[in-house]
């Protein structure tokens, strides 16, 4: 990998350096041209140059399922890619922006590190006529295309499946960290399947069984669940957990009461422990947001931006509004959620392998397990 | 541990009751702090009590909060020697990742599939663990070295080594999650089944009210041989019984909470056992954890207390000059206190990531503050030379009932940051108060 990004900056580096020695000291717009015009060696594939302005591969996903994603779908459509790592820095970012638009890209997908501090970046981008994809990280920019999984279509799913499997009885609810706004559109998604029920009495929310979670972590979520099931002397039937990690610490308190069979628990991530857990019937559902099919979207979103730069037009794109208020288009993508049903999808995406999925399943439980 | 000083009453405050109750002090020897921040305690566990309608005295209450506090009290011990020296660790809670994550990797992938033990060996647990805790010394004493021989401050080395150790762990796992753990393992993390049950716990009470009766006589007979003035034999009686009281009500509160009636019943069903009709009840007992932790308490009491090692401690953060004057080799002996500390973390690695059953990435997060936090409210100074191990691991329990107590009776999350910071800041600001009082009469 080292030597692919070690290549990657070398290319930029060398177009950089085409660009100002064939342009001079050329205003962004003409930029993009002159790499076309100068680099003989480029110039067979630059009907569509896409650049990508990664925050971190120090995460797993971005090396092993966004940048392989985008770079399929643009390789398949005939696209040029070009990445850029910013090591979980803003002002690494805020260069390797500059870098892109002076290499001439056509299309630049940010997935910001710091989206308040990238912003004059992308108004940069948007005004040297380079359409912008705000990568999984929302922009405030009216002219960035926003392209996400739909998180509040993950609160909508961990409830929907938990509720289909405790339709009555007493709910927890462990939210994450409060400071960010995740949380708040993942909620939103549960109101609103459950809020019929709670009118109806059917599901019941015991007073401080809602709780916020410090960093999203497990043994905070461990705790506090602990403490709501001494509240309500284990009277407890079902937890919805706004992801994976946090439902360790609850399934880990559940489990010492030996409940972890009974009181019906859903989250978010796909994490693979999680998946387990799902296959074990410890978890009623893992909803999983694909990074693969992320990175496809863009590669796919990105070649229709070459040759339309209005985001609008965008195929599956709808008018939204960013948190800040702005008219924009946002591409949002529907998650999967994965039950004991559909245990394939994660296998057949090559996301867990069979033995990590099925570690400790009896034979022949569920489908998708030996 | 400080030398209670009879404490002379100021002209504010001094009516014939609270003479007679500070002379009671003064001739049972403890430690005016303590009491203060005992009842303290009290005063906030009638509270939650009251605010929760009698759940937060409960049996299972009171079990919870005890492992709930398990893993932070093992790292206060050795906080307070730390703090005590005049340094600070801000390293542990990355330290406690990093030996999780190794224990994690070694018990589920390393051990089984490399070394061929297989899954769930019952060797495991041992080899992780002693591994594990040669890690945290090995790291800690790293630390220690820089500190004390390089002469770097110690808030710089653990600031960088909150970033090295967090940062290592993530490139050891990629963060991922390891988890489920070994079976074995996951009994130092508590649970009914990671418990001592009664009799094993009443043999256990047993063996500390003896350790308790030789304690009070051994003291009589070495300040007898030293021609010290003994302590009242009235005190000493009513040391032993306040001891026993205790030791036994704890043990009689673990034992009071039964087994989780799912638990009971599989438990039931596997060994063959009838349920009889209003369920079984199989008492829980000391906790694993709990049990570590007042171990660790009791060894590090008597290392502070008792062993040169803990002297010079003292020496050294009372006065780092005229202690190495004196002779005391402070090198040595600051960085045996960082040993000590990744001793400890390590050890909490183990209990927080046996409990969760599984490592993952972001454990341990900001549990240094939090660790700091016990210490100080458990009456160390930062100052240097004042702290004692009882203070920390009452502070640690102090921190950990609010936490707890507040979710429990569901005060929200932005509220109960509040509180504890209050709560901090107040116990440090009255402390500090009633010691310039202490020393101005």
């Amino acid at each position: 990998m080292s030597i692919r990004r070690t290549a990657s900056i070398m290319a930029i580096a060398a177009l950089v350096f085409a660009a100002c020695g064939g342009g001079g000291a050329t205003t962004a717009p003409a930029a993009t041209t002159a790499p076309a015009a100068t680099t003989a060696a480029t110039a067979a594939a630059t009907a569509c140059k896409v650049g990508v302005a990664w925050s971190t591969f120090q995460e797993e996903r971005y090396g092993l399922r966004d940048e392989p994603g985008i770079k399929a779908a643009l390789a398949a459509g005939g696209g040029e890619y070009i990445g850029n790592d910013a090591k979980n820095n803003a002002e690494t970012q805020a260069s390797n922006v500059a870098a892109l638009i002076a290499a001439g890209v056509n299309v630049i997908v940010i997935n910001a590190y710091d989206p308040e501090a990238i912003l004059p970046s992308v108004k940069a981008a948007v005004d040297a006529g380079i359409p912008v994809i705000a990568y999984d990280r929302e922009l405030e920019n009216a002219n960035a295309l926003f392209l996400t999984h739909d998180n509040v279509e993950v609160g909508r799913m961990i409830a929907r499946d938990v509720v289909k499997a405790a339709p009555t009885g007493n709910y927890a609810i462990i939210k994450g960290d409060k400071t960010q706004t995740n949380p708040l559109f993942l909620r939103a998604g549960m109101e609103e399947i459950i809020a019929p029920l709670i009118a109806s009495g059917d599901i019941t929310i015991p007073a401080g069984a809602e709780v916020d979670t410090d960093g999203w972590k497990a043994e905070v979520a461990q705790t506090s669940m602990e403490q709501i099931l001494t509240a309500n002397n284990n009277d407890i039937q079902a937890v919805l957990s706004q992801n994976d990690n946090m439902a360790t610490g609850a399934v880990a308190a559940l489990k010492a009461q030996g409940l972890d069979k009974t009181v019906k628990i859903g989250a978010q991530d796909g994490d693979k422990f999680a998946l387990n857990r799902v296959a074990l019937g410890t978890q009623v559902v893992s909803v999983w947001k694909d990074a693969t099919e992320l990175g496809t979207e863009a590669g796919v979103a990105a070649l229709q931006l070459c040759k339309d730069p209005d985001i609008s037009k965008v195929a599956g794109a709808t008018a939204s509004k960013t948190t800040g208020g702005l008219d924009t288009s946002a591409l949002l993508l529907a998650p999967i959620p994965i039950t004991q049903a559909n245990l394939q999808v994660v296998l057949d995406a090559k996301w867990i392998t069979e033995a990590e999925l099925c570690k400790d399943v009896a034979a022949g439980s569920v489908t998708g397990c030996p | 541990m400080t030398e209670a000083k009879p404490i002379e009453g100021t002209a504010a405050s001094g009516g014939p009751t609270k003479r007679s109750a500070r002379s009671v002090f003064a001739g049972l020897e403890i430690d005016g702090r303590l009491i203060g921040m005992i009842a303290a305690l009290i005063i906030l566990w009638v509270l939650f009590n009251v605010l929760s309608n009698g759940l937060f005295l409960s049996p299972r209450n009171l079990w919870n909060l005890s492992v709930q506090s398990a893993a932070i009290a093992i790292m206060t011990c050795g906080m307070v020697l730390i703090i005590v020296s005049r340094n600070i660790d801000l390293s542990i809670g990355s330290i406690l990742v990093f030996v999780a994550l190794v224990m994690g990797l070694l018990q589920t992938e390393w051990l089984p599939n490399v070394v061929g033990l297989g899954l769930n060996h019952p060797a495991t647990w041992v080899i992780v663990v002693i591994i594990g805790i040669a890690l945290g010394a090995l790291i800690g004493g790293v630390h220690g070295v820089l500190i004390a021989y390089i002469g770097i401050p110690s808030f710089i080395v653990t600031l960088g080594g909150l970033l090295i150790w967090r940062g290592a762990a993530f490139v050891l796992a990629r963060g991922r999650t390891i988890s489920p753990l070994d079976t074995t393992f996951q009994l130092l993390g508590g649970g009914p089944r990671g418990s001592l049950g009664d009799v094993l716990s009443w043999l256990v009470a047993g063996l500390g009210i003896m350790a308790i009766a030789y304690g009070i006589v051994a003291s009589r007979r070495r300040r007898q041989r030293y021609g010290f003035p003994l302590r009242a034999v009235w005190a000493d009686v009513t040391l032993g019984a306040i001891g026993t009281l205790v030791v036994a009500g704890a043990v009689w509160v673990a034992n009071s909470y039964p087994w989780p009636p799912a638990l009971a019943a599989a438990y039931a069903a596997e060994h063959g056992i009838p349920v009889p009709s209003g369920g079984l009840l199989i008492p829980t007992g000391i906790a694993i954890p709990v049990l570590l932790a007042i171990a660790i308490a009791v060894f590090m009491t008597f290392l502070a207390g008792r062993r040169r090692f803990g002297r010079y401690v003292y020496s050294i953060g009372g006065n780092p000059e005229a202690a190495e004057l004196a002779g005391i080799n402070t090198r040595l002996t600051i960085m045996k206190t960082f040993v000590a500390m990744g001793i400890l973390a390590a050890i909490a690695a183990a209990v927080t990531s046996a409990r969760l059953n599984a490592a993952t990435n972001g454990l341990g997060s900001g549990v240094e503050l939090q660790v700091i936090a016990a210490a100080v409210i458990g009456g160390t100074s930062f100052a240097g030379g004042i702290g004692t191990i009882a203070g920390g691991v009452l502070g640690a329990v102090i921190m950990q009932s609010l936490q707890s107590g507040m979710v429990l009776i569901g005060v929200d999350t932005a509220l109960q940051d509040i509180v504890v910071g209050v709560v901090l800041v107040s116990a440090v600001g009255i402390d500090t108060i009633l010691r310039r009082r202490a020393t101005r009469g």
